[in-house]
């Protein structure tokens, strides 16, 4: 149970880490743009458990340092969504007013991108990163909560199907 | 239970934050492994790249072709501008070189025969339906022109002065059919009447019966009474076609005019006529016709073969 679970979990956040990489990756979009495998890992992580959470933060943030267009060093991204994986998780296990509320789900995964493209440049400015300028980083940060709250409406239905198939769960949303 | 499960949970957030934490050391030590592993996924990544660039890039093409419609219209927009500006600025600078042609001529012209001018531009032309040709040019009394003045180009006589007001004045030019001028043929001094016909040609009517013209003849103003209104010496026109008609009492001849009426810009008023008569000196010189050299070939027979071998 355990393996088949890791195994489709695995499959198919390399599925969307691929199409990050190779599609959205590539489109530009005004004021930075947004990250369906950021979204896929808080959304799934907001439905989840706390330990699968954590666990689910440790293994995107790894795909995503794994990235070649990351420029922090490896674990950067493994610290930021462990931390904020089991932190969604934790807030809204066991509260069905805020899992069984869609509207819910999209403000936390907003606030919850938002957050961790925060603490990712804190950190990163504290491990060494050259960072770039206040006002292209409020934009970048502000347009990436906008095109969070856009997309994430569009992905919700498809992440909670593909958690339920992962999880054999049936969650009523 | 839950108790258990809360102490389970946050067990293994505090490993796997040590894990990310262990990670983020051997990076910053520059641990080999790491740089290893980037670039395998870049590896594994650069076909689905590939791919995407491939499916993406009209996408990206259409979008980019959007967002920067505006931009572009407006790029068209200002090079539009900047070309009609160009082109107005080539309009008005060809217009500007011929102006000065004309007024150069018509320096020229004065200077040869010491006319005091006043240059003036061509501002109108009187409509071809009132039956009469005239001009107005933007320099009146206020400029010293009066009526009865001779208006020249450079090419020679165009009109006379008809109506003066305080900054224009309206020309009468030589090709209306109410125009006269008492003429004369340069060299051998013959007096006429020319009269325009309407185009650019004029009649002529000698008063002498007992002389001749020829085709090519130049005719000059004869000038009137104290050069008013016609100085003596401005070249007119050119004889290009003599009538003999029988039992006519003095020849008649149709004369081409100097001046081009169609390309009038700048012209000038005669405002003092010189106080001795030009005489012949500002006739044009009659064009010499440049010889055309003749190619002589002289050709030798050579024996034919067949001849030979007889």
């Amino acid at each position: 149970m355990f393996l088949r679970r890791f195994g489709v979990t695995g499959t198919i956040f390399t599925f969307f880490f691929i199409a990050q990489e190779a599609l959205v990756s590539q489109l530009t979009f005004p004021a930075g743009g947004f990250s369906i495998f950021l979204i896929l890992t808080l959304l799934w992580a907001a439905i989840s458990t706390p330990e699968v959470a954590a666990a689910v933060g440790f293994g995107a943030g790894l795909l995503l340092d794994l990235s070649p267009s990351t420029s922090g060093p490896l674990g950067h991204w493994t610290l930021i969504l462990v931390l904020m994986c089991y932190a969604i998780a934790f807030l809204s296990y066991g509260d069905e007013n805020m899992r069984g509320n869609p509207l819910s789900l999209i403000l936390m995964v907003t606030l919850a991108q938002v957050i961790v493209l925060v603490s990712y440049l804190i950190t990163g400015f504290l491990l060494g990163n050259i960072a770039t300028s206040f006002a292209q980083t409020l934009i970048t940060v502000i347009g990436s909560g906008f095109w969070t709250l856009v997309v994430t409406p569009l992905m919700l239905p498809a992440v909670i199907w593909l958690h339920d198939q992962a999880f054999d769960s049936r969650m009523r949303i | 239970m839950r108790n258990g499960g809360e102490n389970r949970s946050r067990l293994l957030l505090v490993i796997l934050i040590v894990s990310a934490l262990f990670l983020i050391t051997l990076d910053l030590r520059g641990v080999n492994v790491i740089d290893g592993l980037r670039s395998g996924t870049q590896t594994a990544l650069s076909p689905f790249q590939r791919a995407g660039n491939v499916v993406l890039t009209p996408v990206k093409n259409f979008v980019n072709d959007i967002t920067h419609l505006g931009r572009t219209r407006n790029q068209i927009e200002d090079l539009r501008r900047q070309n009609q500006k160009l082109r107005e600025q080539l309009i008005l600078r060809k217009n500007q070189d011929g102006e000065i042609e004309q007024l150069k001529s018509i320096l020229d012209l004065a200077g040869t025969a010491s006319f005091k001018i006043v240059s003036a531009k061509v501002i109108a032309q009187g409509s071809s339906l009132a039956f009469t040709r005239t001009i107005t040019i933007d320099a009146g009394s206020g400029n010293g022109i009066k009526k009865n003045m001779t208006v020249i180009s450079g090419n020679g006589l165009v009109g006379v002065v008809k109506e003066v007001f305080a900054n224009s004045s309206i020309v009468m030019l030589a090709t209306d059919p109410a125009f006269r001028v008492g003429v004369r043929i340069a060299g051998s001094q013959q007096i006429g009447i020319l009269a325009g016909l309407g185009s650019s040609s004029a009649n002529l009517q000698l008063l002498d019966n007992q002389t001749t013209i020829k085709v090519g003849d130049i005719l000059l103003a004869r000038g009137s009474v104290n050069s008013q209104p016609f100085v003596p010496g401005v070249p007119v026109g050119r004889v290009t076609s003599v009538s003999n008609a029988a039992g006519a009492v003095t020849q008649s001849a149709t004369v081409r005019y100097f001046a081009n009426f169609g390309s009038l810009g700048i012209v000038s008023v005669v405002v003092k006529a010189p106080k001795a008569d030009p005489r012949d000196a500002l006739a044009p010189v009659k064009p010499v016709p440049t010889p055309i050299p003749t190619v002589t070939v002289f050709v030798t027979p050579t024996p034919s073969t067949s001849a030979s071998s007889n």
